[in-house]
């Protein structure tokens, strides 16, 4: 007994209305060709996915044997562990390192060290200059160069100025 | 050239499956037209959704054989699919979907004064049933259709019997009422 059929006795007049639009609309038909429309629809739907079938086994083969399939199954296995520790086996495992490296500290300043490096910096070469004549002394000029040369000594504190007084 | 017994198997299995499809299709498709009409109101939009379901359907049509009501199985996919739908897509103003869905209903037998206040009725039941809370209204649109008994409406709907009941009580008591002040307004 359908729901629509139940209960008419406690529904009130516009409740009743109400459910006649309904119904109505639950009456219109469906469009035209609708179910063809559906089926080409299913059609063109791509297939759930299948087990392609091995194209070299016949129906007697040795695929279709349990023990066979887990041989098969047993030896992909073996090959892949195989391959697997091979290529685990040829690592080579870097070298530890044997000497300590000093690690780069902040000096006072706050600043990495320069290792003692120096910054010479490139200079232009000056001028050169030629060495200058020597002069021959001559007689007139010879005391006065004793005279400076006695002066000399006694600023040196080897003349008779320097001696110590009686 | 051997032919592999378990692929002669799996074409006479394929075409069972899309013999039942087919079957269901013929069987149900207009159904689940008018189930996702009464929801969605756009002729194209509930044929989208018939042809959604039965592509779910194609999909799982290897435990087709498990189902025990195809009907209710097939009602409850549309409803999932249409509820979805309008929850995501609001392209037009519902007040255009009530106008065209009043226009569309049919009015023989009367005048044309007639079929305008006929319009404009069914119009205002339509406005009334999208204020229902959701669970009442979904109640109420399954109850209308005849072929839906109140245990397949709680099948559809995963609830109890006795709660659908409960609640197209409750949804037509709203519906009266608003109906009643929409009235004594005008």
């Amino acid at each position: 007994m359908s729901l629509s059929t139940e209960n008419r006795v406690d529904r009130s007049a516009g409740a009743l209305q109400a459910e006649e639009t309904l119904r109505l609309i639950a009456t219109l038909p469906a469009a035209e060709g609708l179910e063809d429309r559906v089926k080409a629809g299913l059609r063109a739907a791509p297939r759930r996915s299948t087990v392609i079938a091995w194209p070299f086994s016949s129906a007697e083969g040795w695929m279709h044997s349990a023990g066979a399939r887990a041989a098969a199954a047993a030896a992909i296995v073996l090959v892949v562990a195989g391959g697997g520790w091979g290529v685990y086996s040829h690592i080579q495992v870097a070298p530890v390192p044997t000497a300590q490296v000093d690690s780069q500290t902040p000096n006072e300043a706050g600043r990495f060290s320069t290792a003692g490096a120096k910054h010479v910096p490139q200079t232009v070469e000056g001028p050169a200059v030629a060495a200058p004549a020597v002069e021959k002394p001559e007689a007139g000029k010879t005391q006065v160069g004793q005279k400076h040369s006695a002066k000399g000594k006694d600023r040196k504190g080897t003349g008779p100025a320097a001696e110590p007084r009686r | 050239m051997e032919i592999v017994e378990s692929a002669v198997h799996d074409e006479a299995r394929q075409h069972a499956e899309e013999a039942a499809l087919a079957a269901l299709v013929d069987q149900y498709a207009s159904t689940l037209y008018r189930v996702a009409f009464s929801v969605l109101r756009n002729q194209q939009d509930a044929e989208d959704a018939v042809q959604e379901a039965f592509l779910r359907v194609l999909r799982h049509s290897d435990s087709l054989g498990e189902i025990r009501d195809h009907r209710v199985w097939l009602v409850r996919i549309v409803w999932n699919i249409v509820l979805d739908r309008k929850r995501r897509a609001k392209t037009r103003p519902e007040t255009d979907d009530i106008a065209d869905l009043a226009r569309v209903l049919p009015a023989n037998g009367l005048t044309a004064e007639q079929r305008a206040a006929a319009v404009q009725h069914h119009a205002q039941v339509m406005r009334c049933v999208e204020k229902l809370p959701d669970r009442e209204r979904e109640v109420m649109l399954l109850s209308a259709f005849e072929e839906l008994s109140s245990v397949e409406i709680a099948g559809v709907l995963g609830v109890t019997e006795s709660s659908v009941r409960s609640r197209l009580f409750r949804a037509r008591n709203l519906l009266a009422e608003s109906l009643q002040h929409k009235r004594s307004t005008q």
